[in-house]
């Protein structure tokens, strides 16, 4: 009996394994995909590939998420330090309820550019899998470098990543 | 209590699990933000289940299944 | 009914009162061991099965944070039908600390504390209620002899009809009430005992899978667990998908000291391999091994709903008796029972430690679906869980909560559980067994045989004339010999091989409900209290068949927690910068801590400067006493003792051969102003004391029962609680004086007993050992603190003065006074060291116990109590100046005593500990 029950369980959980949702995510080397992001306010359009020449540092993001939070200063920084070298930071908010990303706004103020993504269309063609997920994409409008999550120990690796990108010549 | 009936409970009630796991649609990682809330943690109080856990162990005859928790939540890295 | 059938319990009656009759007074657990012990301990509760859930796979989310949480159990009288049931039912109090830091982004350590106290009365055994076994305690009034209480009787006769029904007597008069074949349990007291439990873990993460090991240790007077578990998680699916997996072990060793009053009359041949005797006790070995594994698969269903199963299985071997419960057994003789008449018969009630099967495996299975109800922004949860044992147990659990979410950070959590379970299949409320508890030995030729019971081997005939011969049939000289009659016991064959009264295997249900409130005040920190009452019914046993109703009742649980997490503080505390990294806008803890570090020993050392401060503290105290009986500052022989000890009237008997005392204590402080902090200082005591007998001490007392043996005794529980303000007198760079003012309220019990022996009671225990003053108390105190560079310097005057006459139990503690002045050096810039002087004077008890007092040594005397202490104290103290930690600071301090002068008669002192941690925000 208890070998039925076991026997039950193990097919049951090979069915959900199956189960994975394929979706097609960028990876490095790919190309940016043309994003049509909006401010926060809705009011502008804006387009991704529009910032190519700039080394753009693409980071997914949304108010209930407690990586997101602990990025935040990390973000500050770079677009603090980095900017003037040619750095363009863009935080694509994800969360369906805009008033969420608002009063989280208000709680970590972000010295960085923050865009919409309303039908979740740029993070399904970024194949976004784990929040956060950021992309270092190179003047040329190739994905350089994809990182998930978001970690104290991950800031000096990423960097060095992004300096290093910098540096490159157009 | 009889065995079998037990058993069979215990059968149906896994195929209950197992056709609601493989049936369910697919969450975007954006889209866990009400399975972020701490309300929707598989354990929401923690400190409250190690209390009772202790409370009933001592009265009562019940196996426990405590394993190493986890899951749910906002599928963050 | 016949006339003739009284005479064995008219017999019985007298027996009763004589101190050498077989009949069993059985009491209620001796002053250091009880029947109580096992029971909401470890033995059932394998802390190391009951493995702490991780934090979900929300990275970080809790991962650097403490909390501290107390709850208390109490539970409602049982039912003794016939009698009142004046003991106190279980109360448990429990006091938990856990602590969780990342050591770096993916290494997380964790670890838990948790110290039980617990004490009440508690089943032994379950009787035909035709026993008597719950005897009434008569007492004079004013008003005529009442029953006041109930004593426990586990050996003893009992009328049955031939269909071995029992028949019920009135328990005074021997009169014949009646068949009566309803069930009683056989309650018990105890004395309080403490359980202390830690454990630790180590996880790691990586973004899709964790794992972590733990290890701990469990450790009460008779029972000691060490356990360690291996689990993990592997995340699937983007993580819609969580496979978890856990394997523990643990291994308990039991020594279970028998109760020593109860030894006479507990039947215990079973476990006589595993009896060993050691200083007038026996103590019962035992060793028990658990393995558990457990599977587990968490998966979201929707945006609203998920859904988690997990599998446990366990294997356990080795004593799981519990040995302070006994089976009642009543032998009836077969020859009576068929000798062809219809008169009532007699049976033998004995009580025979339980015996359980020394293997059981059990699988439980359980699932939780957890569904958002969106117009609430509420979660509710359902629970259910089936669980089954090779001993026959089968159970069912449902639970059902509504997290509801009130906003401005409250959370309400209501929530109501039924379960049912059914009974192992050797669980019997008491057996019958159809042979004679013990027989006199016949020869072949139906002579009964004798034997020298100096010499057992030696057997003997009597012939017709009643003379004593040997084996070869010459006549011996029986004045040289001490005879009996030869006995032998029962047939253990004819009994089952497990049996169990224990009402936790029988078939009942169960139904409980309860709320829990959480608020989530600004930076990081929560506050919880929750409530659960819980009643225990047969007839609510699923599918019926739950038997009677009489281990029936119901227990409440109260509890409240706090938890702060320290990563929440730090975002909050930065939240106002908006650029930079984390690190750069953390408070320095500098600013904080004016004067250096204060000694871990002295109290209301510091203030918070800054309004709107806060800080969050635990301070432990050890503090150990034993040696010599010191008379003033002289030690004292045991004759001075025994003749100047205790009274003009009395001499000693006994003194202490040495007393702990463990004082745990949570300080939570908040300035509201910069000259003005506010402080509450809730504290939980427990103390062991053992104690010898004097060399020439006189006789027992007749009444008075002496607690003297291996395990010594134990109190403990909440203590007093200190409330107070601290105000700023003086601040400039370098130097401040503030001064204290606060109140001590009488929290702690310091009405404890020692538990009925011999249905003698123990009375009011030792003044030493009693939780609190019993008073309200006023608490000043004027300190000074100065600093230079890497010096630092203080002073502090404090006292302790009883605002009232008399406690409630008819006596107040001396007052207090001391004076305490330290000098300290910054080793480093987070590690200082310091020395201290202290000079404290306490006054002697002023009045005395209201109550029956053992008076047994100079324990038991208010002039034996204060004195005049010089002790030197050798402080370290570590702070955390940056980083993720700040605001930390773990501080130990030895306090050795110098010189002691005590009022009167007092054991001498060996040393204090104290260490403190606080973290300050």
């Amino acid at each position: 009996m208890i070998k039925q029950i076991q026997l039950l369980f193990s097919v049951g959980l090979a069915l959900n394994l199956m189960m994975i949702a394929p979706l097609a995510a960028i990876s490095v080397g790919d190309s940016l995909p043309a994003c049509a992001l909006t401010s926060l306010d809705g009011s502008h359009e804006h387009n991704l590939q529009a910032l190519r020449g700039k080394v753009i540092y693409v980071d997914f993001w949304a108010s209930w998420c407690p990586p997101c939070v602990k990025s935040f200063p990390f973000l500050n920084q770079l677009e603090n330090d980095l900017k003037n070298q040619g750095l363009q930071v863009v935080a694509i908010n994800l969360d369906e309820e805009l008033a969420d990303a608002q009063i989280f706004l208000d709680k970590y103020p972000a010295d960085f550019a923050i865009a919409l993504d309303p039908d979740k269309q740029c993070a399904q063609d970024f194949g976004v899998i784990a929040m956060p997920s950021s992309y270092l994409i190179d003047r040329k409008g190739v994905v350089r470098h994809v990182h998930h999550g978001f970690r104290s120990g991950d800031v000096s690796a990423l960097r060095l990543v992004i300096e290093s990108v910098l540096g490159e010549p157009l | 209590m009889n065995h079998k009936y037990v058993l069979n409970l215990i059968t149906v009630f896994l195929l209950i699990t197992n056709i609601g796991l493989s049936g369910c649609a697919h969450v975007a990682p954006w889209e866990r933000g009400v399975l972020a809330k701490p309300q929707m943690a598989v354990d929401p109080l923690p400190m409250q289940s190690v209390t009772r856990a202790h409370n009933y162990g001592s009265r009562e005859a019940a196996a426990s299944t405590h394993s190493a928790g986890g899951g749910g939540g906002c599928g963050c890295f | 009914m016949k006339t003739g059938s009284h005479q064995p319990g008219d017999r019985q009656q007298k027996q009763v009162d004589s101190s050498q009759s077989r009949e069993s007074k059985l009491p209620a657990g001796s002053s250091s061991n009880t029947t109580l012990q096992a029971l909401t301990s470890a033995a059932l509760v394998l802390p190391g099965l009951l493995m702490q859930p991780v934090q979900a796979a929300d990275a970080g989310a809790g991962a650097d944070s403490f909390s501290f949480h107390y709850s208390r159990f109490q539970e409602g009288k049982r039912k003794l039908f016939t009698v009142p049931n004046n003991v106190k039912p279980i109360q448990a109090d429990v006091i938990h600390a856990s602590g969780g830091l990342s050591l770096t982004d993916r290494v997380k350590f964790s670890f838990n504390y948790s110290r039980d106290t617990w004490s009440g009365a508690t089943p032994v055994t379950t009787a035909p209620l035709a026993t008597n076994g719950n005897r009434p305690i008569l007492e004079n009034t004013p008003f005529g002899v009442i029953t006041s209480g109930a004593s426990p009787f586990v050996n003893t006769k009992i009328l049955l009809d031939r269909q071995l029904n029992p028949i019920r007597r009135d328990p005074l008069t021997g009169q014949v009430i009646g068949k009566d074949t309803r069930l009683v349990e056989i309650i018990s007291s105890a004395s309080p005992e403490t359980r202390d439990a830690a454990n630790f873990n180590l996880g790691y993460e990586w973004n899709e899978a964790a794992l972590n090991i733990s290890g701990g240790l469990s450790s009460e007077n008779d029972f000691e667990s060490r356990y360690g578990n291996v689990s993990g998680r592997l995340d699937f699916n983007q993580k819609l998908t969580s496979l978890k997996f856990g394997l523990g072990y643990s291994k308990s060793d039991i020594a279970a000291i028998l109760d020593q009053d109860i030894i006479p009359y507990l039947t215990r041949t079973a476990y006589a391999k595993q009896i060993e005797s050691r200083g007038g006790s026996e103590i019962l070995h035992g060793g028990r091994q658990d393995w558990t594994a457990s599977l587990g698969l968490t998966q979201i269903l929707g945006k609203r709903a998920l859904i988690d199963t997990n599998i446990g299985y366990t294997h356990s071997t080795g004593l799981m008796e519990n040995p302070y419960k006994a089976m009642t057994v009543i032998f009836v003789d077969p020859d009576v029972l068929n000798d062809g008449q219809d008169t009532l018969i007699t049976g033998d009630v004995r009580a025979l430690v339980e015996q359980r099967p020394g293997v059981r495996n059990q699988l439980a299975i359980s699932s939780k679906y957890v569904q958002h109800i969106s117009p609430f922004d509420a979660a509710l949860h359902l629970n259910y869980k089936f669980s089954f044992d090779d001993w026959g147990i089968n159970t069912n659990t449902f639970t059902v909560d509504w997290v509801q979410p009130l906003g401005n950070g409250w959370t309400l959590t209501p929530r109501i559980r039924y379960y049912s379970q059914s009974a192992a299949n050797f669980y019997q409320p008491f057996l019958f067994s159809q042979q004679n508890f013990s027989q006199n030995v016949v020869d072949t030729s139906g002579r009964e045989v004798w034997e020298d019971v100096n010499n057992p081997d030696t057997l003997f005939v009597r012939d017709e004339n009643f003379n004593l011969l040997d084996r070869d049939g010459n006549l011996v000289d029986e004045a040289l010999l001490n005879v009996q009659p030869k006995t032998t016991p029962f047939d253990a064959k004819k009994l089952p091989k497990s049996f169990s009264s224990d009402h936790r295997l029988s078939g009942f249900g169960s139904l409980s409900g309860g709320v829990t409130l959480n608020k989530r005040l600004v930076r990081g920190i929560e506050l919880q209290a929750g409530f659960e009452y819980y009643a225990r019914a047969s007839s609510l046993k699923l599918g019926g068949g739950g038997g009677s109703g009489f281990a029936d009742f119901n227990y409440y649980v109260a509890n409240a927690a706090i938890k702060i997490d320290i990563e929440k503080l730090n975002f909050s505390s930065h939240s106002g910068g908006g650029s930079g990294n984390a690190q750069a806008h953390h408070k320095v803890s500098g600013q904080h801590h004016h004067g250096g570090h204060v000694p871990a020993g002295v109290m209301s050392g510091h203030m918070l400067d800054k309004a709107g401060d806060f800080m969050f503290g635990y301070r432990f105290m050890y503090g150990r006493m034993g040696g010599d009986i010191l008379h003033g500052d002289l030690v004292a022989s045991d004759q001075e003792v025994v003749t100047q000890g205790c009274s003009d009237t009395l001499n000693c008997r006994v003194a202490p051969t040495f007393m702990n005392m463990k004082m745990h204590m949570l300080n939570v402080m908040y300035a509201p102003t910069d000259w003005l902090n506010l402080m509450i200082m809730p504290k939980f005591v427990d103390m062991e004391m053992n104690l010898r007998e004097l060399s020439g001490r006189p006789d027992p007392l007749p009444g008075v029962h002496e607690h003297t043996g291996i395990a010594g005794h134990a109190t403990g529980g909440v203590g007093d609680t200190t409330i107070s303000s601290l105000v700023k007198l003086y601040d400039v760079p370098g130097h401040r004086l503030h001064m204290g003012l606060g109140f001590s309220a009488p929290t702690g019990n310091v009405g404890l007993e020692f538990r009925r022996v011999f249905q003698i009671d123990g009375g009011l225990d030792h003044f030493g050992m009693q939780l609190g003053s019993g008073t309200w108390d006023f608490l000043p105190s004027l300190t000074y603190t100065g600093e230079s560079s890497r010096w630092s310097w203080g002073a502090q005057l404090n006292g302790a003065k009883r605002m009232e006459s008399k406690n409630k139990s008819g006596y107040r503690l001396g007052d207090e006074f001391q004076a305490t002045t330290w000098g300290g050096y910054n080793l480093t810039k987070w590690l200082s060291a310091s020395i201290r002087g202290i000079y404290t004077v306490q006054g002697a008890i002023q009045g005395d116990f209201n109550a029956f007092n053992g008076r047994s040594g100079p324990q038991d005397f208010p002039g034996n109590q204060g004195g005049q202490y010089w002790d030197i104290g050798l402080g370290v103290s570590a702070s955390v100046p940056k980083g993720k930690f700040v605001g930390n600071t773990l501080s130990f301090e030895w306090l050795q005593p110098i010189r002691t002068d005590v009022n009167g008669f007092q054991l001498d002192r060996k040393g204090a500990l104290a260490a403190s941690w606080s973290y300050h925000f």
